[in-house]
């Protein structure tokens, strides 16, 4: 990825696609074949756009997206890489845990919506906890191969000089799961933004989801377009952060792609 | 992405042991008091006999394969398509890939709404959002799986004078394919998620419809069928996506599958 950003003839040559997109989408609506319902021109989508950034209660709608989204993935990211961890390491929690994941894998895990709503209520509870459950499934998975790889020599070493199991797992196994561990966040963030907003079009009464589907029943699709582009952001602006912290923190492994297998 | 497959050998017994122990655990909480919306395995399984043999069910599976498979098809055949070609045409590589994955981590269900306003809330608008989901997956693992052909089988391929064409039907294409497979299952799961998210978002058939009007109107023994009905769904394609891949990549090891 990093290749994609360091080269300056790239970037002008994406800042000229993103022109071009820019300059066609606004003689398409400039042009009258389209009702400006479809297409609203870029100046009104930008004015809706500097709206929802000055305007503090869209701001805390952003919030609430943000914050269900982080909450559910933070709370994946914790149980998933313990329980990948332990599955790696271990082939008694690996035999047990092991099937139920990778039978349940394939299960689009959004159709329990429903009995969550029922579960833990139409607020952010459910929601949440749906984000965590779909995010545990690349954490733990991607976390578990990393465990498994872990170079035997290493552990090896740390035993030999005394540190005990425990010691073992936090000084020498994590760290070198480290890029693992990442290729798993990277995966799962996407998908806890996904489910956020997903969930909020469904059914809720505040965030950027509602946002849009609101703006779309009241026929404001300047709004809307603006949301999605907020949306859009946060997105880019989330995987960007990923990438940063696992750069600074796993500094000796700088992997381009991140589908390590 | 890394391969579910995290059962280590011999652990489907221990497995099935959890799974029925799990089953056996809620059938005997629900004989305890509890609210309506919470079934027991048993009562969930003859709702879906009963389901299937009035009928009930059978359309709405039909409806919702008729959205989620054209929109998987035509997105991973374009994703599959164009991430082979930029993976080896350089100046494909540079128009497409900033692009796509710039816009990657953008959630695609947001799309929904501007591709209805477009083509309107019928089926095509939700196979549109379907397949611009499952190509991005599509592309993004056939464009590492050609960039990653070694260069040496390339060279050889040519040296021995294999046209181009050729080269890439024989040389690139194989070596990508396990990447490839590995994006169409993602993109499989991923199509059946915005299945659901569009049919419960705005529907008039299909599961994700089902399980959305069953809610609401309290048939919370509908609910669960059709909640069966999806894990079902998910789990029968990705096991035949497998068995695919099982056929076309026999070549590869087993261990580094």
């Amino acid at each position: 990825m990093s290749v994609l950003w360091s080269d300056p003839a790239s970037v002008v040559r994406r800042v000229a696609l993103l022109a071009v997109g820019l300059v066609a989408w606004e003689t398409a609506a400039r042009s009258g074949w389209f009702s400006p319902l479809i297409v609203p021109s870029i100046a009104r989508i930008g004015s809706q756009l500097g709206l929802l950034a000055t305007r503090p209660e869209s701001l805390v709608e952003a919030w609430y997206s943000l914050a269900r989204a982080l909450g559910g993935f933070a709370l994946a990211a914790v149980v998933g890489v313990a329980l990948g961890v332990l599955m790696g390491r271990s082939a008694l929690v690996a035999a047990a845990l092991g099937p139920l994941f990778s039978w349940t894998y394939p299960i689009p895990k959004i159709a329990l919506f429903p009995i969550f709503i029922y579960l833990f209520g139409i607020g952010s509870l459910s929601k949440v906890l749906l984000i965590f459950l779909e995010c545990l499934y690349p954490i733990v998975i991607t976390t578990q191969a990393g465990g498994r790889a872990v170079n035997r020599v290493l552990v090896w070493s740390a035993a030999n000089m005394g540190a005990s199991r425990a010691r073992i797992l936090g000084s020498v196994v994590v760290p070198a799961t480290a890029p693992f561990i990442f290729a798993g966040f990277r995966i799962a963030l996407p998908i806890a933004m996904i489910v956020v907003i997903i969930t909020e079009m469904i059914s809720s009464a505040d965030g950027l989801g509602y946002m849009v589907m609101y703006s779309l029943a009241s026929f404001k699709t300047d709004r809307m377009l603006a949301v999605v582009v907020v949306i859009a952001l946060i997105g880019v602006a989330l995987d960007r952060l990923v990438v940063r912290l696992r750069d600074r923190l796993v500094r000796w492994d700088r992997l381009d792609s991140y589908y390590a297998e | 992405m890394a391969s579910p497959d995290i059962a280590p050998p011999g652990s489907r017994s221990i497995g099935l042991a959890m799974l029925l122990a799990m089953l056996a655990l809620w059938q005997i909480a629900t004989r305890f008091d509890h609210p309506d919306f919470i079934l027991s395995p048993a009562e969930i399984a003859r709702h879906v006999v009963e389901a299937l043999r009035s009928g009930e069910l059978l359309p709405h599976v039909g409806a919702s394969l008729a959205r989620s498979l054209p929109g998987f098809v035509i997105g991973s055949l374009i994703g599959v398509g164009l991430g082979l070609l930029a993976g080896v045409v350089r100046s494909l590589d540079q128009l497409l890939s900033p692009v796509v994955f710039l816009t990657y981590p953008v959630p695609k269900i947001v799309f929904l709404p501007i591709v209805m306003l477009w083509v309107g809330i019928g089926d095509v608008s939700k196979i549109a959002v379907i397949a611009l989901a499952c190509f991005y997956p599509c592309f993004i693992n056939a464009y590492y799986g050609a960039r990653g052909t070694s260069t040496i089988m390339v060279w050889s391929g040519l040296n021995m004078g294999a046209r181009r064409s050729q080269t890439f039907r024989k040389v690139v294409v194989p070596s990508a394919l396990p990447l490839v497979f590995a994006g169409l299952r993602v993109s499989l799961a991923l199509s059946f998620v915005l299945l659901f998210s569009t049919e419960m978002i705005n529907a008039r058939s299909g599961l994700g419809f089902l399980i959305r009007q069953s809610e609401s109107s309290l048939r919370f023994d509908l609910m669960y069928v059709a909640i069966v009905a999806v894990a079902a769904l998910g789990y029968a394609s990705d096991q035949m996506l497998l068995l695919v891949r099982r056929r076309v990549l026999a070549w590869q090891d087993a261990t580094s599958r």
